[in-house]
């Protein structure tokens, strides 16, 4: 009963049992002793003595062991409670801290810290290693996702020289170019998969509504066997801009699971439709059916909510890549059996990331500017095509000049061009055809804002193929007699770049010819008349030209 | 000429054409005019649908190439697809350009007027 009370240490405890214990012997054998007979007195005296101080002692000391594994018991179970405490909240706290970037110090001044040194020390120990660890993992990520970055901003400009190759060289080399778009598009698109992985922003961003076919393309036109990817669609749809890249990533990613878990030969079927919550886009191998186990898993991988990097077996990161992407756009992953025989991946881009497909930006040329851009090209195919041919021999650095210059010419070109073209591109020809007397002042009243002011700069801008000594350009349109790119190769007088029209060499006969093929001298007499009347109906007759109203760079 | 910015299309020429670098047979040249035979279907790929739209009337490969925006070789690989399935006709305006060319003589008088203005 001593026992009980647990503040008392073992040792005083068993103390005090002794001596109660000692009293109550003391006096049970003092009873005895007096009670007994007088004879034995001496022997009872003896022996019950002894018996109570045995009692005593075995009491006192089973008083004490028993306080001590009281004492050691409570001691455990607080012991026990501290290392459950450490295990359950002090060090995931600390560890939680550490992997959301608060550096060690920081990690363990916020946490209340184990009152055991033991413990303390395995705290610290455990910070300072796990720290150490974030920080190698953060540092080893930034490191990848700077460089996967820069392989992007590489690749993505070397497409963009590629593709400019692809239109300024000929047919020769179009095929090689196309390889080395190709490998650079793949070695692309390994740079997106290690940045979203690393959790950088992924590749380049659009600013425009994507369609949808041109979504399919980018994304097969990133794996190795596009060939063998069919596109089904006849969707007008378009993924927002911001979305267009994940999508047409992710969509490669699973292109390209696609065509290397199926046959080399089989191909690769993309359907895509139109739901109600979105675009649906299947993309169906005839490949091997994956099992159930193996479905649900890939789902698992595509479905995760954050990158588990030891997920990440080797090469194969393509399933974490569309996780990744998955979870930042929204899209939803689901993969079943193919109806084919093999696996078909279905991929709903939600419908807030769908739009209308804007008109293609090559614009639908209206109809007046065709025959400008018409010609615009020939005259850069034509330019290009003599340029190729003088190049054989001639250096690159001749190359570069040349090419600039044609760009400048072309730039030059343009305001003329375009502001003379309805009086002498379309006004010209639906003049030939329609035969009509007098050309409406509209027309010609554009080809004065446009082309008179400009004086005669305008010619001088149009006629600049021929200054490339490039053959003459038909007519794209084979009625229309183009401007005065025709001249060319007739025998007619050339005029020099730079010389003005009133400069230029004045045949010296101007003989009136009767043959004018299908219109007479006086028809041909009357249409000079009325341009020419056009031409002064807004402005002041030509002869009392005064210093100021005369075009700026008109010699006269 | 320099069309391409940085909100180019993502499709490379190569999905474009299919992977092919190259028209088999060499049928048309710049100038060569295409005309439509039919009205693009649904399905058909972006590029033949436009090819067929803008060649309702007659227009050259090199209008095609430029309203396009693609090379004329990758347009050569396009209209041999559209020639082989029949919904194009091609036909070479060279003579026929030729034919409706204003004589020389008529320049002639047109520049002289002109310089006598």
């Amino acid at each position: 009963m001593t026992a009980q009370t647990p503040a008392r240490p073992p040792l005083v405890a068993a103390l005090y049992a002794f001596l109660v214990a000692l009293v109550v012997t003391g006096g049970a054998v003092l009873w005895a002793v007096l009670a007994g007979p007088a004879a034995l007195r001496t022997w009872l005296a003896w022996g019950c003595g002894t018996v109570a101080v045995v009692l005593s002692v075995l009491l006192a000391v089973t008083v004490y062991a028993v306080r001590t594994s009281a004492r050691h018991r409570a001691r455990i179970a607080d012991m026990e409670t501290a290392a459950d405490r450490l295990a359950d909240e002090t060090l995931p706290a600390v560890v939680a801290r550490l992997r959301d970037g608060a550096s060690v110090d920081t990690a363990l001044g916020h946490t209340l810290m184990p009152a055991d040194e033991a413990h303390r020390r395995i705290v610290e120990t455990l910070a300072t290693e796990v720290g150490r660890g974030e920080r190698m993992r953060a540092a080893a990520m930034s490191a990848c996702a700077s460089a996967a970055g820069r392989v992007q901003a590489l690749a993505t400009s070397m497409l963009a020289d590629l593709r400019e190759m692809e239109h300024r060289h000929g047919e020769e080399v179009l095929g090689d170019l196309l390889k080395l778009d190709h490998t650079t598009a793949q070695a692309g698109r390994l740079a997106d998969s290690i940045a979203v992985l690393t959790g950088a922003r992924s590749g380049r961003r659009w600013n425009k509504p994507i369609a949808m076919e041109s979504i399919l393309r980018g994304a097969m036109g990133r794996i190795s066997a596009y060939r063998r990817v069919r596109l089904h669609s006849s969707s007008t749809s378009a993924v927002a801009g911001h979305a267009a890249e994940g999508v047409m990533h992710a969509l490669a990613e699973i292109m390209d699971n696609a065509t290397s878990f199926s046959p080399p030969t089989s191909p690769v079927h993309v359907y895509v439709e139109e739901a109600q919550a979105g675009i649906v886009v299947s993309v169906e191998d005839s490949g091997l059916v994956m099992t159930e186990t193996a479905l649900r898993s890939a789902e698992a991988a595509v479905s995760a909510k954050t990158l588990d990097l030891m997920s990440l077996s080797g090469t194969r990161l393509g399933l974490a890549v569309v996780g990744c992407l998955a979870g930042k756009h929204g899209l939803t992953v689901s993969f079943r059996p193919s109806a084919r025989g093999g696996t078909s991946v279905v991929v709903l881009i939600p419908q807030q990331l769908v739009t209308q497909a804007p008109p293609k930006p090559a614009g639908r040329p209206t109809e007046p500017d065709l025959p400008v851009a018409g010609l615009r090209a020939a005259h850069d195919a034509q330019a290009r095509e003599v340029h190729e041919r003088d190049a054989h021999d001639a250096g690159a650095r001749e190359r570069h000049s040349h090419r600039s210059d044609v760009h400048e010419t072309g730039v030059h070109d343009r305001p003329a061009a375009r502001a003379a073209r309805p009086a002498s591109g379309a006004g010209a020809a639906r003049e030939t055809t329609d035969h009509r007397p007098t050309v409406p002042d509209r027309d010609t009243g554009a080809a004065r804002d446009g082309g008179a002011s400009r004086g005669p700069d305008d010619p001088h801008g149009r006629s600049a193929p021929q200054d490339r000594g490039a053959p003459d350009v038909p007519a794209p349109r084979g009625a229309a007699p183009a401007p005065a790119t025709e001249y060319g190769p007739s025998g007619l007088p050339k005029r020099r770049r730079g010389q003005t029209l009133a400069g230029a060499p004045i045949p010296q006969a101007p003989q009136a010819t009767g043959r004018t093929r299908g219109r007479s001298h006086e028809e041909s007499a009357a249409r000079l008349r009325s341009f020419r009347r056009a031409v002064q109906g807004e402005a002041p007759p030509a002869r009392p030209t005064t210093p100021e109203n005369a075009p700026k760079d008109d010699p006269r | 000429m320099s069309p391409l910015g940085p909100d180019d299309d993502p499709d490379r020429l190569y999905t474009v054409t299919g992977g092919r670098s190259r028209a088999a047979g060499s049928r048309f040249d710049l100038v060569t005019l295409i005309v439509a035979e039919c009205e693009p279907a649904p399905g058909m790929q972006s590029e033949h649908v436009r090819i067929l739209e803008l060649a309702r009337r007659p227009t050259a490969v090199v209008e095609l190439s430029a309203a396009l925006r693609l090379p004329v070789s990758v347009v050569r690989i396009l209209l041999t697809d559209l020639l082989d399935t029949g919904r194009i006709t091609a036909r070479h305006p060279r003579t026929a350009a030729r034919a409706e060319l204003p004589e020389p003589d008529l320049l002639k008088e047109v520049l002289d007027a002109l310089q006598r203005l």
